[in-house]
């Protein structure tokens, strides 16, 4: 039976039902400021959308196997121009948040074509050295960043001259950059998913058919860039302060394992990681360091136990109950089939 | 006269050259003054011990690795040192020594990445590789993860996924490597029904008989040096050749 041309013509950059679920998510944070006033419910659900963001941010990199450190430094970047324009006057946020994206964006592109020639290790290690170049920089630089103290007392953004100031709109700001960032990495992940995931799994190959990895390496990178960098501009929202110490190393471990935890191969990994974890540390209140401890256990557990992180153990599972109930006798129809193999 | 001209003009579109390449790696002489010309249609065996540059020679070609001297022109045009996507788009596609294909997508989906990376997606791309998927029996598997195919039909796979890139010319790492006998044959088919189309192919190859067969040309390349060229029965009888690489067994089939 010779293949059919329409059975390769099924779209392959559809979106599927994790993209439409996450996006879903997404919307009815939405309505989170206004369905309670508790306001732990609000810093718990702030901060877990801005991890979800800087996650999606990392997720985009690593659906090529680059494993990003540079998050917190795009987060700085679009964090502190978002600030400084605010304090020169530019408080519309239909302003400030295209321009924390864009900022970040573009000092990606120039960054990019430096280190997005190096690959497993390397590509870990130039990152991480960004972020650290960077928190030097705002340090070495108290007249434009505030140094060591940081940015605090800028004017409250604005939308359309109405202030946002209060407790509700700073969430509901952060959930709709929240929605922002999940429309634009469901729609690049899944136009380009045959793309990121032959580069993810073979390179050379891809290349040597033609191609132009380094163009979809750089696209990417670019638009984590910019999602962080919102996210870094929400972070700075709702602390009411851009300081170096909330871009360090610390924040992209923590977002890594956000990402690695939820599972690096759905969109949703970056939401359930950053959801469950954000709670646990909540839980753990001032306990910090136990929050730190329970993530790299859970990091190890991961890495060793569940590659998939927790969705992909959830589609693993459904899928073989999926299965089992197809063949009712699946235990003798897996020992058959076994035997089959082993006899060929 | 007229229709001869405007053969060749064509024929010299799609011409390899490749002339004096070289390639040192540090101190290290991989290639040196490499050589050959590869017109459509044709098949050029290329052989030699482990460590002759046979690898390297392709990789210099596809751009992978940077060549320290020579040119490599495709058709009249020069594409020396061009990144590997362009040399790919351009017509110059390789396999791959190791089975190649990405492993955890199925059989469609490598078709697929293979002729959407090229720029040939399409049911035009499709029907041009049907026929190779249906005579290896990779037209009932379309759904199977490639990695958990039999390594014969891997390897199979990789080669129509080269060929899937729409190429002018094929460079064939050991395309027999790691084949049963029996499955060896399908190489032949593969040859066959790409050269019916046009293709010229470079074929790096371990196996003598397989290579006997296929190549009306070889090339032997010893420690990054051409040795000698030419029919494989007139070369591979050569004291010289057989010395080198092809050793006392094949010294026998010859005999025999």
């Amino acid at each position: 039976m010779a293949p059919e041309p329409n059975l390769a013509a099924r779209s392959p950059s559809r979106w599927g039902a994790q993209e439409w679920v996450a996006v879903a998510i997404f919307v009815a944070a939405l309505a989170v400021p206004y369905a309670t006033e508790d306001l732990l419910v609000h810093s718990i659900v702030n901060r877990v959308l801005i991890g979800a963001m800087a996650a999606f941010s990392v997720f985009i990199m690593l659906r090529m196997d680059l494993l990003s450190f540079a998050t917190p430094a795009f987060m700085a970047l679009g964090g502190y121009s978002a600030v400084l324009l605010a304090m020169n006057g530019v408080t519309e946020v239909l302003l400030i948040v295209p321009a924390s994206f864009i900022v970040p964006a573009l000092v990606a592109l120039p960054l990019g074509a430096l280190v997005l020639r190096l690959r497993g290790v390397y590509f870990v290690l130039v990152t991480f050295v960004l972020t650290e170049i960077l928190q030097l920089i705002v340090f070495l630089t108290p007249g434009l960043t505030g140094g060591s103290d940081g940015l605090a007392g800028f004017p409250a953004p604005t939308l359309l001259g109405r202030d946002l100031s209060d407790a509700q709109s700073v969430l509901a700001l952060a959930a709709a950059m929240a929605l922002l960032a999940v429309v634009i990495t469901a729609a690049l992940t899944a136009h380009f998913r045959q793309h990121f995931a032959a580069i993810e799994e073979n390179e050379v190959l891809a290349e040597s058919l033609g191609l132009v990895v380094w163009r979809y390496k750089a696209m990417g990178f670019v638009v984590a860039a910019g999602i962080a960098g919102m996210a870094g501009f929400a972070l700075g929202n709702m602390l009411l302060t851009v300081h170096p110490t909330s871009f360090g190393a610390q924040q992209a471990v923590d977002t890594i394992v956000y990402t690695i935890v939820g599972g690096r191969g759905s969109i949703l990994g970056p939401v359930v990681g950053a959801s469950l974890l954000v709670t646990a540390a909540d839980f753990l209140g001032n306990q910090g360091q136990y929050a730190q401890g329970l993530f790299g256990l859970l990091l190890i557990f991961v890495t060793l136990v569940a590659r998939g992180g927790i969705t992909g153990a959830v589609v693993t599972l459904a899928r073989r109950l999926r299965d089992a109930r197809r063949t009712p006798d699946a235990p003798a129809a897996a020992a058959s089939e076994a035997a089959a193999r082993g006899g060929a | 006269m007229e229709a001869t001209a405007t053969g060749a003009a064509v024929a010299g579109v799609e011409e390899l050259r490749v002339e004096g390449l070289t390639k040192r790696f540090g101190g290290l002489r991989v290639l040196e003054g490499i050589s050959f010309t590869l017109a459509p249609g044709d098949i050029l065996g290329v052989i030699g011990p482990n460590g002759a540059g046979k690898t390297t020679l392709i990789n210099v070609i596809t751009g992978r690795t940077p060549p320290s001297g020579g040119r490599i022109l495709l058709g009249g045009h020069d594409i020396t040192g061009e990144p590997t996507h362009t040399v790919s788009r351009r017509g110059v596609v390789r396999s791959f020594q190791q089975t190649n294909t990405f492993k955890s997508a199925s059989v469609r989906e490598n078709v697929s990445r293979a002729l959407r990376f090229s720029g040939t997606a399409g049911a035009e791309g499709w029907a041009r590789v049907a026929p190779l998927l249906e005579a290896f029996g990779l037209a009932s598997r379309l759904d199977e993860q490639s990695d958990k195919l039999p390594y014969g039909l891997q390897k199979m796979l990789g080669l129509t996924l080269a060929y899937a890139a729409d190429p002018k010319v094929l460079l064939l790492d050991e395309p027999a490597a790691g084949l049963e006998r029996s499955e060896r044959t399908r190489v032949d088919e593969f040859v066959h029904h790409v050269r019916a189309r046009g293709c010229s192919v470079l074929i790096v190859e371990h196996d003598m008989d397989l290579v006997r067969r296929l190549c009306p040309r070889i090339i032997v390349l010893d420690a990054g040096v051409v040795l000698a060229e030419g029919p494989p029965a007139e070369v591979l009888s050569r004291k010289d050749v057989i010395d080198a690489y092809v050793g006392a067994d094949a010294a026998e089939d010859e005999a025999a």
